[in-house]
């Protein structure tokens, strides 16, 4: 038999949107599944850093992320990485950093920057 | 033969999350072999068709991301000389005694001007390869995942700001010629006269590039990448990396710059790779470079729709 995790929702305080998530699928995975535009799907290790969120309410399980994006005292005051959290009860949370910025990217003046 | 001083890539030393999971992925996907680990904890790996004992090294960190690059010079005096015109740019260099890079001669240890670590050296202790040097077969049946041939190259981020007069592109650009003898193979140049070099590709071999600079807000490692011989074989990478979920970043299609074939994909703690496969063309020193304008610098990146796929500017480590 196919196992199922149990599913949770999470909520989105920015953007007063929510998506559900599977117990063994990492935040980041759930939010892409929502096929919003401007989501950032970077490494999905925890190393790049684009997918900082704020979990306002509720309780989730981490993995290794960089402390170059996410440090002590961050984690302490619920700053994570997407693609770090796993669910363990409903969610409510803030994207922020450049989660938030990438919906509305400004156009580059130099090529690459 | 050489055409330089400077022989080829070296290795790479990236910093790791989770060592196993990295370990797994360096093997298991790319099919490297462990040929080593010191007291702190590094591992060496080579890949199949590498003489030298490793290429890449593994560091456990805090933070992703590279401590730093190597290139092999062809022999020790020449790497004294190098010591000298280093310093003579204007660039400090520490002289590191035999031993420093495991199972390496004397090596240097200086700062490119967009701040990433480089690092010379003359000897590394040699395996050869797998498959021998005496009525080799083409290939070894025994190297798991997507048998990578060899590190090829690593593109490196470099801090780029025009507008407060930071161009560390150009700089890192103009010291690997004056100062260790790399080519210029390819450039974009951007900004409303052109005038602005915002990435570009070098080389010490007859490979399109050995190393790759890109300007971004912040330096970084971009993606260091790894050979396969064609088409064929990047496909079946991807396949490889899908069966083990690996983060593929951009399925195969072929870059205008440099002419390779391509994917981007994650190591397990965000550190992008890259396969490499095709020879592109006969890079040498007396080939005029080639320019890609801004208006076409995502032609030059992905040649086949022209536009940014992945995340190639805003994820990097």
């Amino acid at each position: 038999m196919l196992m199922r995790g149990r599913r949770w929702l999470v909520e989105i305080e920015d953007t007063d949107e929510s998506f559900r998530c599977e117990e063994n699928e990492h935040l980041l995975q759930g939010m892409l599944r929502m096929g919003k535009k401007g989501i950032p799907s970077g490494c999905h290790g925890g190393g790049c850093g684009v997918c900082k969120i704020r979990i306002l309410d509720g309780e989730a399980e981490f993995g290794v992320m960089s402390a170059e994006h996410v440090n002590g005292e961050e984690r302490e005051r619920g700053y994570a990485l997407a693609c770090r959290t796993w669910p363990r009860s409903d969610l409510r949370i803030r994207v922020v950093g450049k989660m938030a910025r990438n919906v509305l990217r400004p156009k580059r003046k130099y090529g690459f920057v | 033969m050489s055409i330089s001083g400077v022989l080829r890539i070296g290795h790479i030393n990236l910093r790791v999350l989770d060592m196993e999971a990295a370990l797994d992925h360096y093997t298991n996907i790319l099919g490297m072999k462990q040929t080593d680990a010191d007291d702190h904890g590094n591992i060496y790996l080579k890949c199949w068709d590498e003489v030298d004992k490793y290429s890449v090294i593994l560091s456990k960190a805090d933070k992703a991301g590279m401590d730093h690059i190597a290139y092999k010079v062809a022999s020790e005096a020449e790497l004294n000389t190098y010591a000298q015109r280093i310093r003579d740019y204007g660039i400090e260099v520490a002289e590191e005694a035999a031993g420093t890079l495991l199972s390496c001669g004397p090596s240097l240890r200086f700062t490119l001007p967009s701040g990433h670590v480089m690092r010379l050296y003359a000897e590394k202790e040699q395996l050869g390869t797998a498959v021998g040097t005496t009525n080799p077969p083409p290939w070894p049946t025994d190297y798991p995942g997507i048998k990578a041939h060899w590190l090829d190259h690593a593109l490196l981020m470099c801090e780029l700001n025009p507008e407060k007069g930071v161009n560390t592109v150009a700089r890192n650009s103009e010291f690997m010629r004056d100062a260790l003898d790399f080519f210029l193979t390819e450039q974009v140049m951007v900004g409303p006269d052109g005038d602005i070099q915002a990435a570009t590709w070098m080389a010490c071999t007859n490979t399109p590039h050995d190393i790759a600079f890109v300007g971004a807000p912040k330096s970084g490692l971009h993606h260091c990448a790894f050979f396969l011989d064609e088409w064929y074989d990047v496909l079946k990478a991807a396949d490889w990396m899908a069966m083990n979920n690996v983060k593929i970043d951009v399925t195969p299609q072929r870059h205008g710059i440099t002419r390779g074939y391509t994917i981007y994909f994650f190591d397990p703690s965000g550190n992008r790779n890259e396969t490499f496969a095709g020879l592109g063309y006969m890079a040498s020193p007396d080939r005029p470079p080639i320019t890609w304008t801004e208006d076409q610098l995502w032609r030059g990146i992905f040649y086949h729709t022209g536009e940014e796929a992945g995340e190639f500017t805003s994820v990097y480590t």
